[in-house]
């Protein structure tokens, strides 16, 4: 019987531990979200205590503030989406959502201070959050997208901070639950209401939640592919006679390119070349290398989310036949990616293949200026080889210089891009843009696209021009 | 007879005791310097009288050479503490009740060990708990009042008995008393049915009858965490007695047959089963308590807010059944796990007690009190985490209710009079 009950001890003190690991979970990794979940009345009674901290730009332009108890955006529609909105009534988004925590001083390191502030009778005051936006810039992308529909993203390759994000069309955020009209059967609407059901889409941050598919800016993955399966492609001439058949599907080209080698197949942006390369690669290596780029990852998974992110998405390569390898090769077929993703694809061949973790927040602040906390730079993924990003860089140099891209180029800097008009079921095809400069020395990285826009070429490229000459004459 | 053996052991409780009042102080003199209100002089009051009581009940023992386990009083001081700190900084009224209620139960303890050292003459009225057991608990089914769903409680006019916490004494009394006289029987069988060895009806028949019908009240009076405590209970101890997995695994059968059969046939099992796999659906009705739980357990971080400076109140019932969340919120992760800890002391030193028990009787008696301590601190904790469906029942020693805390504190002295018992039989290699 001493053996029974030695067990029985055993499984009884071994739940207890099971239970400890649980509750332990429970605190540590869903306690920033339960902590700033909207049905947390906690949330309510901190925002009345505290005078919640200010969100500023990496040049100190204030984004988010507090005044006189209501909370105001000074950039108003031109960052709505990336710097969100809290409102008692319709939630918390964006960079507000995200550092509640750090606002509301609510995290553990800011106890002994909250101690102090209450026995010294002092008002409580959030933290302050510094981001890596740079607010000229997201205006200038703003400015730029226009009455269009689209995503500007701005990031730079050698440590992972986002500069601009920027989606269009958007909403202004201090205006969020004023009154805007009535409904049908005469109640008071607000102006989020009519936002939440705006076929445009204003609320949704199309930078980093849009599904796009990729056009001839996904052939940078291909050529990724195709460079690390066989380093020899880059001395290979192809021959395109203006279409293709596989198993009876008919891919067309452009034009009839005639004989390209590897650059100049990217430069014009030959889809003949780059389906022949994806069918040699087979679907196996085309979708492992898509993921070494992330493609169907989330930066933020596990994490803290600083944005909402939809991953990209790429058909598994079991399920791939020929004619759509083919077509996903050239970024047509079932693949969608989100603008950020195409920029890290950029940032990944600038930065000799390594994607530095993408992140916005700079550091965290007390209202004394003392620094709580600050981002360090890390790697996220290695993406491809840098003989294999150095041969892709000359190759996206000459996408600028003479090939399709020639309408982001700038005077005595050199611009690497790659152009891409994606056809779509919604009329005329998007227009993108991803590239960087100087292509010598990467500083910044951005993707551009324009809905329903017409050639990248045209179209998007000239909008990455005005960001890359904004980011490089303005100095660090 | 200056130095009579049991002088360690009472010495080892006095420093223990020691650590346990320095922790209450410091819970009362924050409450007392946090809290300014005319009435505060009661914190003192109330926390140097608990002390004095704990403290007498350790000194009557040293005088009367009492052999009892030197550490399970420190850890119910520690219990106590915590409990009257938290119910006064959530409502002074419930404190000053528990702080009642502690004292008959310090009595209640004095009693036993005074007077019931013998304990194993309750080994000879087996029948009388089943009778009475079963009259406990039917008698709420047709005099009782509800509260917060179940009707287990009795209205004395003056307080209200919840008759079930006092049941699980005699539950555990009686499958000690017959499973120490049947245990041979069950674990080898008396006859071969079919190649297998089975006892007779005679054997299990009484056990089966008992439990049975004690289930089917709770479940009549919607008890279920009693239910579930019972049945938990009654296993661990079969289990003890026979080792025969397969009446454990049967136990498991019929428990998950009849879990099936009431979430079909009720609607308030189904509730509790669809809130505990989403609480978020029913965030502002059915799932509102446990959510609110959840926030408080995160809300508290590794340290905690501090005693006073968390909001609690958000969670419905945190006094009774939700007071764990409200111990997380203020002391933090790090609070909740030391809470833990110490129901795993006690537990552990329940099954040291049980393991130098001398006899089936007082081994299956600690055992079952043990099992039932530890599984009910268990399933009340799991229960406001989300980790198990929530069942209304108390946390030993630490919950508002006067029954649970009397009853918790004869189970406590039942286990000391069985760990005085081992004692003096044990030889004197250790003096």
């Amino acid at each position: 019987m001493k053996t029974n009950i030695r067990r029985l001890s055993y499984v009884i003190l071994g739940s207890f531990v099971l239970l400890s690991l649980y509750i332990g979970y429970i605190n540590v990794f869903l306690g920033p979200a339960l902590a700033t979940d909207p049905h947390n009345r906690r949330l309510a009674v901190y925002e009345a205590k505290v005078h919640r901290g200010t969100i500023y730009d990496r040049r100190g332009t204030v984004l988010a503030k507090s005044q006189e108890g209501r909370r105001s955006y000074p950039l108003g529609k031109n960052a709505a989406q990336v710097v969100g909105f809290i409102s008692q009534r319709y939630g918390r988004t964006g960079l507000e959502s995200a550092y509640d925590r750090y606002l509301l001083a609510m995290t553990d390191e800011d106890k002994i201070e909250v101690i102090i502030d209450r026995l010294l009778g002092r008002p409580r005051v959030g933290n302050d959050v510094v981001v890596t936006l740079d607010a000229r810039l997201q205006l200038l992308a703003m400015r730029l997208l226009g009455n269009r529909r689209g995503a500007v993203v701005a990031l730079d390759p050698r440590n992972g901070e986002i500069l601009a994000l920027a989606s269009s069309p958007s909403y202004d955020p201090n205006a969020i639950g004023q009154p805007a009209g009535r409904s049908r059967d005469g109640k008071v609407l607000a102006v989020y209401d009519l936002l939440q059901k705006d076929k445009r889409a204003p609320l949704l941050n199309r930078a980093t939640q849009g599904a796009y598919p990729p056009g001839s800016t996904f052939k940078l993955i291909t050529a990724a592919g195709a460079l690390t399966t066989n380093p020899k492609v880059n001395e290979r001439i192809f021959n395109c006679q203006g279409s293709l058949i596989i198993d009876g599907f008919r891919l067309t080209d452009t034009a009839a390119h005639g004989e390209v080698d590897f650059r100049r197949a990217l430069a014009v942006s030959c889809n003949t070349t780059f389906a022949r390369l994806g069918l040699e690669m087979g679907a196996e290596r085309f979708y492992q290398t898509a993921r070494a780029f992330g493609l169907t990852l989330n930066p933020w998974a596990g994490g803290l989310p600083e944005v909402a992110y939809r991953p990209g998405t790429l058909t598994p390569p079991e399920k791939m036949n020929k004619p759509q390898l083919a077509s996903s090769a050239i970024g047509q077929g079932e693949v969608l990616v989100n603008p950020l993703q195409m920029a890290l694809v950029a940032a990944a061949i600038a930065n000799d293949g390594v994607i530095m973790h993408p992140h916005l927040l700079a550091r965290v602040q007390d209202p004394y200026g003392g620094v709580l906390l600050q981002s360090v730079p890390r790697p996220w993924l290695t993406a491809i080889s840098p003989e294999v990003a150095g041969v892709i860089k000359e190759a996206m140099v000459d996408v600028v210089r003479e090939g399709t891209g020639r309408g982001a180029a700038l005077p005595g800097i050199t611009v690497a891009g790659k152009t891409g008009s994606a056809q779509n079921p919604r009329g005329d095809t998007h227009a993108w843009f991803v590239g960087f400069a100087p292509a010598e020395r990467p500083r910044v990285v951005v993707a551009v696209i324009v809905e329903n826009g017409g050639a990248g070429g045209v179209v998007a490229a000239p909008i990455a021009r005005e960001i890359i000459r904004a980011v490089l004459t303005a100095g660090p | 007879m200056f130095f009579p053996r049991t002088y360690h052991l009472r010495a080892v409780e006095g420093k223990l005791l020691f650590w346990a009042f320095a922790y209450l102080l410091v819970g009362a003199g924050a409450l007392y310097f946090l809290k300014p209100a005319p009435s505060t002089a009661v914190v003192l009051v109330g926390a140097l009288t608990t002390m004095a009581a704990f403290w007498g009940l350790h000194y009557f023992w040293s005088w009367t050479s009492f052999g009892g386990d030197p550490f399970l009083l420190p850890l119910v001081a520690l219990f106590s503490s915590t409990s009257l700190v938290f119910l006064y900084r959530l409502n002074p009224a419930y404190a000053f009740r528990q702080f009642v209620w502690l004292m008959i139960g310090l009595f209640t303890l004095w009693m036993i060990t005074r007077f019931l050292i013998r304990y194993r003459v309750l080994a000879d009225y087996k029948y009388v708990y089943a009778l009475t057991g079963v009259i406990g608990l039917l008698l709420p089914i047709f005099f009782g009042v509800e509260q917060g769903g179940a009707k287990s409680w009795l209205d004395l006019g003056l307080f209200q008995v919840q008759p079930s916490e006092f049941v699980k004494i005699l539950l555990v009394l009686f499958l000690a008393a017959f499973l120490a006289e049947n245990r041979l029987a069950l674990a080898e069988g008396t006859r071969t049915v079919m190649g297998v060895a089975l006892p007779a009806p005679q054997e299990w028949g009484p056990l089966l009858a008992m439990w049975g019908i004690s289930l089917l009240l709770l479940v009549f009076q919607k008890d279920l965490g009693a239910a579930l405590i019972y049945f938990t209970t009654f296993l661990a101890m079969v289990y003890t007695s026979t080792a025969r997995m397969a009446y454990v695994c049967l136990g498991g059968a019929l428990f998950l047959a009849g879990a099936a059969g009431s979430y079909v046939l009720f609607e308030h099992v189904r509730l509790r089963v669809e809130v505990w796999l989403n609480p978020w659906q029913y965030v502002e009705t059915a799932g509102y308590q446990v959510v609110q739980s959840l926030f408080a357990l995160a809300a508290g971080g590794l340290t905690g807010s501090g005693l006073g400076a968390g909001l609690p109140q958000f969670v419905p019932a945190v006094h009774t059944d939700f007071i764990f969340a409200a111990i997380t919120e203020e002391l933090g992760l790090a609070g909740g796990l030391g809470l833990l800890i110490i129901y795993m002391l006690f537990v552990y030193r329940g099954f040291v007690i049980a393991l130098a028990a001398r006899d089936d009787f007082a081994c299956l008696l600690a055992t079952g009190f043990t099992a039932l301590m530890g599984l009910q601190a268990f399933i009340i904790i799991a229960g406001v985490t989300k980790l198990l469906p929530l069942t209304g029942v108390t946390l030993p020693f630490v919950s508002y209710g006067g029954s649970s805390l009397v009853a918790n504190f004869i189970i406590l002295g039942l286990l000391l009079n069985i760990s005085h018992e081992t004692q003096l039989l044990k030889p004197l290699e250790n003096d």
